[in-house]
């Protein structure tokens, strides 16, 4: 037998598998070289360092984590499943409705008054002291630890805004809203059939202002890590969703057109601590609103 | 705790059926730790472990209404968790971001020693925790396949049979498969002969042995 046919079969001789003829032929070979010797004990070392493998505790929190998991996106289908019967009814009825007024366009110039179309819409009481204006996430608890994310928008001034979804980069996106924002008032948006359709731990949401763009990540609704161990290297929006993800807290990012390159290699660190050692040396700086991170650009 | 938190998988999956959510709350607690285990050992990182975990979970929960069991529920569930483990890292080649090197022997992290206890043999210690390092670390360069095959053979101690019904290919593939992946394993180690108790040269010998190098 050659050294290269032995070493074919070494696996097999380990495992027990080899009989007869052959095993005697390798064991013959095995008395005489060395070499085959060797790689015999080192494969034997390797299979040994495997089996001998400890196991790894798990997080505290994994029963919860799952759970957590399981549920968010079984309501979330289910809500999900209730909008689309909604968008369904609610095209129904409009389609039954624009029927309903052909018919009485036909009849009666009164129409409009008669269905409140075109009435004056009630006035949005004036507001004296400005409110904190911007998009804040807020997580709303559904049950047992079960939180979902919703976006609430509001301004002290009239604003167009409009708030798309990157699926995979930030260049495509969809639109999820489009509307106006008034003052005093609050815009929310639920966030759940979003992560439904995703699927991801954190969603990259394009939020913009009249003209205005931001980034917000925002994840899933597990309970926030308050430290972790974070190794990376990557463009600051892949960070900053990296990031979002391991703490679970939302990050928003308004970018200045330059996205360096960043490293982060930090242990038990709290998300402050983390965020700041990314920044460190770039032109962003860091501020906390609620429970958002925001990373602004000078 | 409850009347049924003995009962078997089948009783708890029917009841699951059925519309009881406790039942499945139980059947998580059954397996989390054995899922949680293969996630850990494919992906090397706790987060991302129990990541893979809750979404096989979240499999189970949508499909188990479908589960005929024809497989043991737990043969099934690696089977899910492979195939979250293949998607998670179909997705993460999306995006391409770069990871830092894994740690090496220059991370001067203090390592724990029992050094009240003089009969423990440090130095072994020591290397044996190097090794474990150095073997995961060389598991999460083999390609996604040859490592669910090698870590369920080798470190679950999963039989060829099982496997074949995990990954759904038949037993002789398995076998030559990880074949192959063991000594994809083996040449990755190459650079480690040490630490395995093996010297690197052969002009060095083994000190037992040193009279047979013909």
């Amino acid at each position: 037998m050659h050294c290269e046919q032995v070493r074919n079969l070494l696996n097999d001789y380990i495992e027990g598998s080899v009989s007869g003829a052959i095993r005697d032929r390798l064991e013959a070979h095995l008395e005489r070289c060395a070499e085959c010797r060797r790689e015999l004990q080192f494969m034997q070392s390797i299979w040994r360092g495997l089996s001998e493998m400890p196991e790894v505790a798990p997080p505290a929190d994994l029963h919860a984590r799952i759970m957590t998991h399981v549920r968010a996106n079984v309501r979330a289908r289910e809500a999900h499943q209730r909008v689309a019967f909604w968008r369904w009814a609610g095209a129904a009825a409009v389609a039954a409705g624009l029927f309903l007024m052909g018919f009485f366009v036909a009849q009666s110039d009164g129409v409009q008054a008669a269905f409140g179309f075109g009435g004056k819409s009630k006035r949005v009481a004036e507001i004296n002291q400005p409110v904190p204006s911007g998009v804040f996430v807020q997580y709303r608890e559904v049950e047992q630890g079960v939180r979902l994310p919703v976006l609430e928008a509001r301004m002290n001034r009239a604003a167009t805004a409009e708030l798309r979804h990157a699926s995979n980069s930030l260049h495509e996106t969809e639109l999820v809203w489009r509307g106006n924002l008034e003052p005093g008032k609050t815009v929310e948006i639920p966030l759940q059939a979003l992560l439904q359709a995703s699927s991801q731990r954190v969603l990259i949401l394009w939020w913009s202002v009249e003209g205005q763009k931001r980034v917000l990540f925002v994840p899933a609704g597990y309970p926030p890590a308050k430290v972790a161990t974070v190794r990376l290297q990557a463009k600051l929006s892949d960070a900053l969703r990296q990031l979002a993800s391991v703490y679970q807290t939302p990050i928003e990012w308004v970018p200045n057109g330059e996205e360096p390159l960043v490293v982060l290699d930090v242990q038990d660190a709290t998300l402050e601590n983390a965020l700041h050692q990314l920044l460190v040396g770039s032109s962003y700086t860091l501020k906390r609103q609620g429970e958002t991170w925001r990373v602004a650009g000078q | 705790m409850h009347a049924y938190d003995y009962s078997s998988d089948e009783i708890l999956i029917e009841r699951f059926k059925e519309g009881d959510e406790f039942a499945f709350d139980l059947l998580v607690r059954r397996y989390e730790q054995k899922v949680y285990q293969l996630a850990y050992r494919l992906t090397n990182n706790p987060d991302d472990a129990a990541d893979v975990a809750a979404e096989a979970f979240l499999r189970m929960y949508n499909s188990l209404k479908r589960f005929r069991g024809d497989a043991q529920l737990s043969t099934w569930l690696y089977r899910v968790v492979s195939n979250v483990f293949f998607d998670f890292r179909k997705r993460e080649a999306r995006h391409q971001h770069v990871p830092l090197e894994l740690p090496t022997e220059e991370n001067e992290e203090p390592m724990e020693l029992p050094i009240e206890d003089e009969s423990v043999d440090i130095l072994g210690h020591a290397l044996r925790e190097e090794q474990k390092q150095v073997l995961m670390q060389a598991i999460q360069q083999l390609p996604e396949y040859q490592r669910v095959m090698v870590v369920l053979f080798h470190i679950e101690e999963r039989p060829y049979e099982e496997i074949a019904q995990i990954l759904g290919l038949p037993l002789g593939t398995i076998k030559s498969r990880l074949n192959r992946a063991r000594n994809a394993l083996r040449q990755l180690l190459e650079p480690y002969r040490e630490l395995f108790g093996i010297e690197s040269s052969p002009t060095v010998g083994q000190p037992q042995e040193a009279t047979d190098a013909l």
